[in-house]
């Protein structure tokens, strides 16, 4: 059964995206504002190889924002056509259901189990996931990265772990961010410790060698994207469009309307403040989960998900397919239905009030804002409630029963 | 409170300072304290407060034709500015749009074909000196196919390139009916008389457009098609050979009989969509003080000309109250609008419009014996006109959510969503209920003389949603199947026949089969039963209060049908009564597919002429939802 689940549901579900890559609906859904960002969006990348294929700097335009790895692997190794690159997006998806089920099996600790078929599933036929991918957003590529980073660093292999994230990396900088909780799962262990907190037992130089690494990589990435580019002008329209939100194109995150919204000489305090905010939780969540960095690599992609600049529904899509890596926690949870019934809100205003706003004409620009608000709460939600659970396991099993209160301090 | 607590010391300060520096374990304490009594009252109070906000709602829906509760009408856009205007419209105008009426009175009198009529019309037209042109259609559906021929002129603009168009419509046969009245003999006439006439003005900043549409909506949906490059499956359209500019703002004249007292707003478009208030209210200030022509909503006249005929129960005292007279006036009018909001349907062809992002209403003139005749109509229209010319910008986004409750009184956003929201929210609340009774139960079996009722305690039961969540998935795919079937030509021919019983029977009895492959549930588990109603309510809440901001008038009819028969959905100990409340489920779901043969046609048109989803949503949405209500009634607890 278990395996039948694995070998036929999960090409079953492939298959499926794949005719529908084909459909109609890809193409209505290519330009959604939801599924892709200008830097994830697929007909800007084709128009960016258009540009780089006719010998002209895509960046200078100011509407390429991909990576030139990017430009390089689509004009060179890896079809961009609209007929081949489903093909493309659908086996990076393929990628990133194997190496969630890896992670998870490293997680359990053992070959092979009953919940595989599961786990694919659930990130295959992730509606936040799904949809981005049919798409062709670009973010199908950067999950699937991250998550082979994780999965190699759950098998100790260092080199291939740094170097996946390094290239996510490159893609999208912020995935930069996941580096302190993978630096530690590498020197210590995936398995659960949640259930028993204790201090890092291994030294905290053991990580530097791989740091090391890690940097040595992209600077030869970064290297590489100059090379194909033949100048540094792509740093600031990529990277830089990450700090300095150089286009405001609506998306389902909260950072566009603020910035459409604000004075121009509050806007580089702004950037600074948002920008700052992402990064303080990365040390506070390696601190407190040291004993499982998986978790707070975990949490710290759901808090991305959330207040990250250009998010699509394909990062928040990634933290809540992640969940079901940890089903220890999932007793624990306090509000889930709550969260449950904000995202079918959020998932259901979201187009709506994009549709009022663009296609109909007799909303504004404050509906969908509104309904990201939503959507960031649905998100909020389900980051706070898995950080309250990941801490309250540890405390124990069902102590309300026989009249005792768990109380956060 | 705690016998620990120290006694309260009598300084300021000192008090102060106790209040800053308790022991740490007392606050905890205290506030596990305070959560656990706010806990015990809230699940006290939950079902009073989810009457409360039932009631609130319903009461809410009652309100809405209150003059309290309204608003006067007003002008938002300055540049509108109808103050301004003077229309210039004479006589000599007159008599050639009474000139025209006798050619086309001669037209209609020897049964001319569409295309002799339109190409008259077009002649007409192209002998003024506007581009003047013809378009033929074809419209497939499933029982017949209709075909015809417009005509339409575009006046360019004196002052600017083209970039930016009005429409003068008029269609063949008025709206009097819903398309099957009279013929539309004199707006014809005043359009073609306000084509010659207004073409003779320099000031218009845009182009003007008349279209003279064959049919009711069909005409009109084959043009507005043509002229934006939408394709539509069912209707095969000629182009346009004279395009212009992005369409703005359009309204349409029904002028069907002799002479009118009033004219009356229509302004509901297909799937619910309104067009900008300003434009109407500025049409309402023309007519009423330039134009001189009172304006009345729809075709209800005012009480003194048309005495309401109340139902007998009012009693006396009421019906003889002389705010009640505008109340129910009020409520005519919101009742009509609802009628047509909620169902989709386009209450003129101007509802065509509404799609491609063009405000637009329909002039009709009410049929009496005066005093009003082209003159005041063309006056009126050229003034409208001139205050949509006006505009340098598209009317604000800020004003397309409202309630005309009458001519010049109208209902905020803020004052008619609550009622369905409110509903939604009491639905979500018992939903919420619903889900954490199945999830826990009280034990009691512990409980002995001895140990008193402090031996029960709460356990849990797993609750399994994977099943619930696939009865409910497929209950809507099954939904899908029934649109599939009404939608068929044989369904609708057959109709009257007795198609319907077996097309009932069948959809309300195959869910059903649910019963026979759900299994026996050990202790553990909660009642599946329970589950689903709570998934059930909990997802038809966000449905109704996330369609109130697209289409109040659905939202409100979904909160009417769905708010309380799905929250009191219950299991009995009995199977006759279970049969009994399954069936009446079955009969809210689906008893319109005995009962409401010619309604379910219409929409089924509706559907297929300009996509008004009233009909997939009944089938799709709707009726799935009340299903498994009933299907919850059955399970076993």
């Amino acid at each position: 059964m278990t395996l039948t689940a694995f070998n036929v549901v999960v090409p079953a579900i492939l298959a499926t995206k794949l005719a529908f890559s084909f459909s109609k609906l890809s193409d209505v859904v290519k330009y959604d504002h939801q599924l892709s960002s200008p830097l994830t969006s697929f007909s800007q990348l084709q128009e960016g190889l258009y540009l780089f294929d006719h010998s002209i700097d895509p960046y200078a335009g100011g509407t390429f924002r991909h990576s030139p790895l990017l430009l390089a692997l689509f004009s060179t190794v890896l079809p961009s056509s609209r007929t081949f690159a489903p093909f493309v997006w659908v086996l990076f998806d393929a990628i990133g259901a194997w190496a969630l089920v890896n992670i998870w099996r490293a997680r359990q600790n053992v070959a092979s189990s009953a919940r595989d078929g599961v786990i694919a599933t659930l990130y295959l036929a992730n509606p936040y996931l799904l949809l981005p991918s049919l798409a062709l957003s670009t973010s199908t590529i950067e999950n699937a990265l991250i998550l082979l980073s994780i999965m190699f660093s759950c098998q100790r292999k260092s080199s291939a772990a740094l170097l996946a994230l390094a290239f996510g990396s490159q893609l999208s900088p912020l995935a930069a961010f996941t580096l302190p909780p993978l630096l530690l799962l590498l020197i210590t262990d995936p398995h659960s410790h949640l259930a028993s907190p204790k201090p890092l037992s291994v030294s905290i130089r053991k990580t530097l060698p791989y740091l090391a690494e890690f940097f040595a990589y992209f600077a030869v990435l970064t290297f590489c994207a100059t090379l194909v580019t033949g100048d540094w002008k792509w740093v600031s329209q990529t990277w830089g469009t990450w700090l300095t939100l150089l286009d405001t194109t609506p998306n389902p995150g909260l950072w566009w309307y603020f910035f459409t919204e604000m004075f121009d000489h509050f806007r580089p305090f702004f950037l600074m403040a948002f920008t700052v905010h992402l990064a303080t939780y990365v040390v506070p969540l390696c601190i407190k989960f040291q004993y499982d960095p998986l978790f707070a690599l975990f949490l710290l992609l759901g808090l991305l998900g959330t207040f990250k600049a250009y998010p699509t529904l394909s990062d928040p899509g990634l933290f809540l397919s992640m969940l079901s890596v940890f089903p220890e926690i999932f007793p624990y949870l306090r509000h889930h239905t709550v969260t449950a019934i904000l995202h079918l809100h959020a998932a259901l205003l979201l187009p709506l009030f994009n549709h009022l706003w663009l296609v109909q004409g007799t909303g504004n620009a404050n509906f969908f804002y509104a309904s990201t608000l939503v959507f960031a709460c649905a998100n909020g939600a389900a980051v706070m409630d898995c950080l309250y659970a990941g801490m309250r396991i540890a405390i124990g099993a069902n102590s309300e029963a026989d009249g005792h209160f768990v109380v956060q301090e | 409170m705690d016998p620990t607590d120290p006694p309260a010391p009598k300084s300021l300060l000192a008090r102060l300072k106790a209040r800053f520096n308790k022991p740490k374990s007392d606050t905890t304490r205290s506030r596990l304290r305070r959560v656990l009594i706010i806990e015990e009252r809230l699940s006290k109070w939950l079902p009073y407060i989810k009457f409360l906000l039932f009631t609130v709602g319903f009461l809410w829906v009652l309100a809405l034709p209150l003059a309290e509760l309204g608003k006067e009408t007003y002008i938002d856009e300055n540049a509108l500015s109808p103050g301004h205007i003077r229309p210039q419209f004479a006589w000599a105008d007159v008599h050639s749009a009474d000139r025209w009426l006798d050619q086309l009175e001669k037209l209609r009198d020897s049964n001319a074909t569409s295309e002799k009529r339109a190409e008259f019309i077009s002649d007409e037209f192209r002998k003024l000196g506007l581009l003047g042109a013809t378009q033929k259609y074809t419209l497939t559906l499933v029982n017949e196919t209709r075909s015809g021929v417009n005509a339409y002129a575009v006046s360019p603009s004196p002052r600017i390139s083209g970039t930016e168009a009005m429409v003068i419509s008029a269609s063949w046969i008025g709206r009097k009916g819903e398309g099957n009245g009279d013929l539309n003999l004199r707006g014809v006439a005043i359009l073609l008389a306000l084509a010659k006439y207004l073409k003779g003005s320099s000031s218009w900043a845009k182009d003007l457009v008349f279209v003279v549409s064959d049919g009711y909506l069909d005409g009109m949906q084959a043009w507005l098609n043509a002229y934006h490059g939408t394709e539509q499956k069912n209707l095969k359209v000629e182009s346009l050979p004279h395009p212009s500019g992005v369409i703005w703002n359009a309204l349409s004249i029904d002028y069907a009989c002799h002479s009118f007292s009033h004219l009356g707003i229509f302004h509901e478009g297909v799937n619910g969509r309104l067009p900008n208030q300003d434009l109407i209210n500025s049409f309402e200030r023309l007519s009423r003080w330039t134009g001189g022509v009172p304006v009345v909503m729809y075709d209800h006249l005012g009480s003194q000309l048309e005495p309401p005929v109340y139902p007998s129960w009012i009693p006396k005292f009421i019906r003889q109250n002389k705010r009640f007279e505008s109340y129910w006036q009020h409520g005519r009018n919101t009742v009509r609008h609802i009628g047509y909001q909620a169902r989709g349907r386009p209450s003129g062809i101007h509802g065509l419009f509404h799609r491609h992002r063009i405000d637009a209403f329909t002039m009709y003139a009410i049929c009496a014996q005066g005093p009003h005749g082209f003159y005041a109509m063309g006056r009126v229209v050229e003034a409208t006109l001139t205050a949509m010319n006006n505009l340098l910008e598209r009317l604000h986004a800020s004003f397309f959510f409202y309630l005309l409750t009458g001519p010049y009184t109208f209902l905020k956003i803020s004052s008619y969503l609550p009622s369905p929201v409110l509903i939604s929210v009491a639905m979500m609340i018992q939903g919420l209920t619903t889900w954490s009774q199945a999830g826990w139960v009280l034990d009691v079996s512990g409980k002995t003389a001895i140990t008193g009722p402090a031996a029960s305690k709460w356990i849990t039961r797993r609750r399994d949603v994977l099943p619930v969540a696939m009865t409910m998935f497929f209950t809507h795919v099954w939904g899908l199947a029934l649109f599939a079937i009404v939608s068929t030509s044989w369904y609708i021919k057959n109709i009257q026949q007795a198609v319907s019983l077996p097309v009932f029977v069948l959809f309300a009895s195959l869910p059903l089969s649910i019963l026979a492959i759900t299994r026996k549930q050990s202790p553990g588990e909660a009642p599946v039963g329970l589950v689903l109603k709570a998934l059930n309510v909990c997802f038809a809440s966000p449905i109704i209060s996330i369609t109130s901001v697209l289409n109040f008038s659905l939202a409100l009819s979904f909160a009417m049908l769905l708010g309380i028969p799905l929250s009191i959905s219950a299991w009995s100990r009995r199977l006759p009564v279970r049969i009994a409340s399954y069936s009446i489920y079955a009969l809210l779901a689906l008893g319109w597919v005995l009962f409401l043969p010619e309604e379910t046609k219409t929409a089924l048109w509706h559907w297929e002429i300009a996509s008004a989803w009233f009909a997939p949503v009944v089938c799709v949405v709707y009726a799935p939802l009340v299903l498994q209500a009933g299907i919850a009634t059955l399970l076993t607890r």
